[in-house]
C-alpha cells in the first residue's frame, strides 16, 4: 500500500510512504522532495552583512530565526559583542515571529484536521470568527517583525553588530499597545485548541530546546534536553549527526543515535515553569497536562506559546519604549568559525559560518528544526501505525498525515 | 459563475504565498472565487480548466518542469508570483557556480543523487501573462493585479525606478553615501522598504524597462569592487534580463 501524493497543508513538498505486510508495518518513509537550493554552497563568497538577509530566504514562513541564527553565528565568528538592547530587540522579533507563524499553522494548516473541514475556504465559510481572530493575531505579529526588522516577510536591517536602523521609542510604545490588543485572541485560541479531541497516542521521546538560564527559550543559550543532556552550541556536531537517506533531499538527524523532538512541545515540556503569568495560569487549568509525550499536543503547546510570546512581546516593547537609545554598531575583530542557535517556531535552529579577515563567508552549515525532527517523525509514524494496524487503510493514511502535520513540518526550510 | 483559481508552489521559501495570506485575499477575494488548487491551504485539490493560475517558486526538478507545462495547458491566465518564478530567485545563484562542486559541498558522497537543474525563469519555459515581482511580493501589488484581472483589465506595469519610492520616503541616498545600491535600475513600486530600513536596494524586483545600466555601472565602479557589483546583481533576481549579464561578470 503506497500513499503517493504530496501532503497538503504543510510548508513544502513531502510524501508519506508506508508498507504493511501480513498485518505488520514493514516500512515507513518520510520522503521529502523539495528541490535542493544548496544555500550552504552559494552563501560562500558573500559578504557577512548580506548573509542574514539571504539566509532568511530559506523560509518565508519563518524568516526571522534564519536571519537571527545567521547574525548570531556571524558575530561569534567575527568576534562581535552586542549590547543588551540589541538582544532584547532580537527576542522581540523572535516572539513576534512565533506568534504569527503559530497562528498560520493552527488556523490555516492544522485547524481543518480537527474541525473536520477541507481547508481554508471552508474554515472561513464555517468559522469566520476564528479566521478573523487569526488575521488580527497575524497582523500584529507581522507588525512586530516589521518594526524591528524593517519588513514582515524577510527582515531587512538585521545584520552582524545590530541593526542598520533602530526602531524608535514611540514605535515600541505603539507595538506594546498592538500586542495588548491580541492577548484575548490568543487566550481564545488556547481555549479553542484545549477543547479539541486529539488522537490518543504516546511514545517516550527526548526533547531538545535552548536554555539561557533564565527565560523561556527564544534567542540564545546552550542546548538542553528533558533527559538531562546539556551542551554548548559550538559542540553541536558531537551530539547531533546529519545523514543522507536516498528518498529524501532533507538530511535526517539523530542525537546520540536516536530520534529527538524540537518545537513548541519540546519547549513547553522542558520549560513550562518559565512561562509568563497568563500562559502559566492557562496551563494550570488546562485539561491536557505537560510534559506530554503525545506529539499531537504540539498544537496545544503552540497555542499556549502564542499567549506566552505575546506577553513577552508586551514586556519587551514596554521596557524598550522607555530605554531604547542610539548606539554605534560594533565591528569585526577577528576571523574564524561561529555557531548561532535560536528557537524557530518549529524548534531549535543551528547556523554555522566561517568568515575570513575581509568579512567574506567561506563556509556554512545549517541544521533545521524539521531536519532534526525527521527521524522522530518516522519513529512516531511506525508506532502509531502499528498501534492502529486493524483500522481501514484510509483511516491509517489520514492518521499518518495528521501526525505529520502536528509537527508543523517545514520542508522548504529542512531541505534549503 | 465564480472564477476558477489555482495557486501552485514550486521550489521556494513560500514567502510570497505568505504575503498572499497577509493580503486582503482571505477577507475580500476568497468568498468570490472557486479555489480549486492550493496545496498549502486546503486538502482537497483538483485539476480543471483554471481561469487564473498563480505560480510561485523556481523550476528546480524535472517534476516541476512537467508541472508548469501542465499548468499552462490548463490555465487561461498564468501569473508568475514573486521573483523566483519571474527571475529564478536566490537559488539561481547556483547557475553561476560549478553545480557539481556545490552539490558535493552540501551532500558529500551522495551529491549524484540530488537533482538541481539549471534554473530558468518561468517566462523562458512557458508563456506567462503577468508577473508580480519581488522577494517577497508586496501584498498591494497582488491585490491590484488580482482585482484588475477579475475586472477584465490589463494590469499596469510600474515604470519608475526604486529611487522614486525611496525619495518619496525622504531617505538619504545610499549611493551618495558610497554604498552599492541597485535602486536606479530596479523596478519600483515596492515602497523602497530596504533603503527605508537603512540598507541598499538589491534589485529583488528585477530591472525596470530600459534601465540605464551603463550609467549605473559607471557610478558603481567609482565606489565598489568588481566582486561587490557582481554580488549585488547576482542575488534575488539573478536571471532577470541585464542583471544576468552583470551578475555573470560582463561589466
Amino acid at each position: 500500500m503506497i500513499y503517493d501524493e504530496f501532503v497538503t497543508q504543510i510548508e513544502g513538498h513531502g510524501k508519506i510512504h508506508f508498507d504493511i505486510r501480513d498485518g505488520k508495518v514493514v516500512e515507513v518513509r518520510v520522503e521529502i522532495q523539495e528541490g535542493s537550493r544548496l544555500f550552504e554552497s552559494f552563501l560562500r563568497g558573500r559578504r557577512a552583512e548580506e548573509v542574514p538577509q539571504m539566509s532568511s530566504r530559506i523560509c518565508g514562513v519563518c524568516p526571522v530565526p534564519h536571519n537571527l541564527a545567521a547574525v548570531q553565528a556571524l558575530e561569534n565568528a567575527m568576534g562581535i559583542e552586542v549590547s543588551e538592547q540589541i538582544k532584547m530587540l532580537r527576542e522581540l522579533a523572535i516572539a513576534s515571529q512565533i506568534v504569527h507563524s503559530h497562528a498560520l499553522h493552527l488556523y490555516v494548516l492544522a485547524a481543518a484536521d480537527y474541525l473536520n473541514v477541507s481547508g481554508i475556504s471552508e474554515v472561513y465559510a464555517k468559522f469566520p470568527e476564528a479566521v478573523k481572530r487569526c488575521i488580527r493575531i497575524r497582523a500584529v505579529g507581522n507588525r512586530g517583525v516589521e518594526v524591528v526588522g524593517g519588513r514582515a516577510v524577510h527582515p531587512i536591517n538585521s545584520i552582524p553588530g545590530g541593526f542598520a536602523k533602530l526602531p524608535t521609542r514611540l514605535e515600541m510604545e505603539k507595538l506594546a499597545k498592538d500586542f495588548r490588543s491580541i492577548i484575548n485572541d490568543c487566550i481564545e485560541t488556547f481555549n479553542m485548541f484545549a477543547s479539541l479531541k486529539y488522537p490518543r497516542f504516546e511514545r517516550a521521546t527526548e526533547y531538545l530546546a535552548i536554555d539561557d538560564g533564565k527565560h523561556f527559550p527564544a534567542y540564545s543559550g546552550r542546548l538542553v534536553t528533558n533527559r538531562g543532556l546539556k551542551f554548548e552550541a559550538r559542540e553541536y556536531r558531537n551530539y547531533i549527526k546529519e545523514f543522507f537517506k536516498p528518498y529524501s533531499n532533507t538530511k535526517f538527524c539523530v542525537m546520540n543515535g536516536h530520534g529527538f523532538h524540537v518545537g513548541a512541545i519540546a519547549r513547553v515540556n522542558i520549560f513550562k515553569d518559565r512561562l509568563n503569568p497568563i500562559a502559566s495560569d492557562l496551563l494550570k487549568n488546562s485539561p491536557i497536562r505537560f510534559p506530554s509525550d503525545n506529539p499531537f499536543h504540539n498544537n496545544l503547546a503552540q497555542a499556549l506559546e502564542m499567549v506566552h510570546y505575546t506577553e513577552e512581546a508586551i514586556r519587551i516593547s514596554e521596557e524598550l519604549a522607555v530605554k531604547l537609545k542610539d548606539e554605534e554598531r560594533p565591528k569585526q575583530t577577528k576571523a574564524g568559525t561561529g555557531v548561532g542557535v535560536v528557537e524557530a517556531p518549529r524548534g531549535t535552529l543551528i547556523h554555522e559560518y566561517t568568515v575570513d579577515e575581509n568579512g567574506i563567508v567561506r563556509g556554512a552549515n545549517l541544521i533545521i528544526p524539521t531536519g532534526m525532527n525527521t527521524t522522530n517523525i518516522e519513529e512516531d509514524l511506525y508506532a502509531i501505525l502499528t498501534e492502529n494496524i486493524k483500522k481501514p487503510k484510509d483511516e491509517l493514511k489520514k492518521l499518518a498525515e495528521l501526525l505529520f502535520r502536528a509537527y508543523d513540518p517545514c520542508l522548504s526550510c529542512s531541505t534549503h | 459563475m465564480k472564477p476558477k483559481v489555482a495557486i501552485f508552489d514550486l521550489t521556494d521559501c513560500e514567502g510570497c504565498e505568505v504575503q498572499v495570506v497577509n493580503s486582503k485575499f482571505i477577507d475580500r477575494v476568497l468568498g468570490g472565487v472557486e479555489l480549486l488548487h492550493f496545496r498549502l491551504g486546503q486538502r482537497v485539490n483538483r485539476w480543471d480548466n483554471f481561469d487564473v493560475a498563480f505560480v510561485e517558486g523556481a523550476v528546480i526538478t524535472t517534476h516541476e518542469l512537467e508541472l508548469v507545462h501542465n499548468i499552462r495547458k490548463h490555465s487561461n491566465i498564468v501569473v508568475a508570483l514573486g521573483s523566483c518564478a519571474c527571475f529564478g530567485g536566490i537559488a539561481a545563484i547556483n547557475n553561476f557556480m560549478d553545480i557539481k562542486e556545490a552539490k558535493k559541498y552540501v551532500y558529500g558522497d551522495n551529491a549524484d543523487k540530488i537533482e538541481t537543474l539549471y534554473i530558468k525563469p518561468l517566462p523562458e519555459i512557458i508563456k506567462v501573462d503577468f508577473m508580480i515581482r519581488g522577494c517577497p511580493i508586496v501584498p498591494e501589488d497582488f491585490e491590484r493585479v488580482v482585482s484588475d484581472i477579475f475586472a477584465g483589465r490589463t494590469p499596469r506595469e510600474h515604470t519608475r525606478p526604486v529611487c522614486m519610492d525611496c525619495k518619496s520616503k525622504g531617505n538619504p541616498c545610499q549611493l551618495l553615501k558610497g554604498i552599492v545600491c541597485a535602486g536606479p535600475v530596479s523596478y519600483g513600486g515596492c515602497g523602497a522598504p530596504c533603503p527605508s530600513a537603512g540598507m541598499p536596494c538589491d534589485g529583488c524586483r528585477g530591472p525596470l524597462e530600459d534601465p540605464q545600466m551603463n550609467a549605473e555601472l559607471e557610478l558603481l565602479k567609482k565606489i565598489a569592487s568588481r566582486d561587490d557589483i557582481i554580488r549585488l546583481f547576482r542575488k534575488f533576481a539573478p536571471m532577470a534580463p541585464i542583471f544576468k549579464e552583470v551578475g555573470g561578470g560582463k561589466l
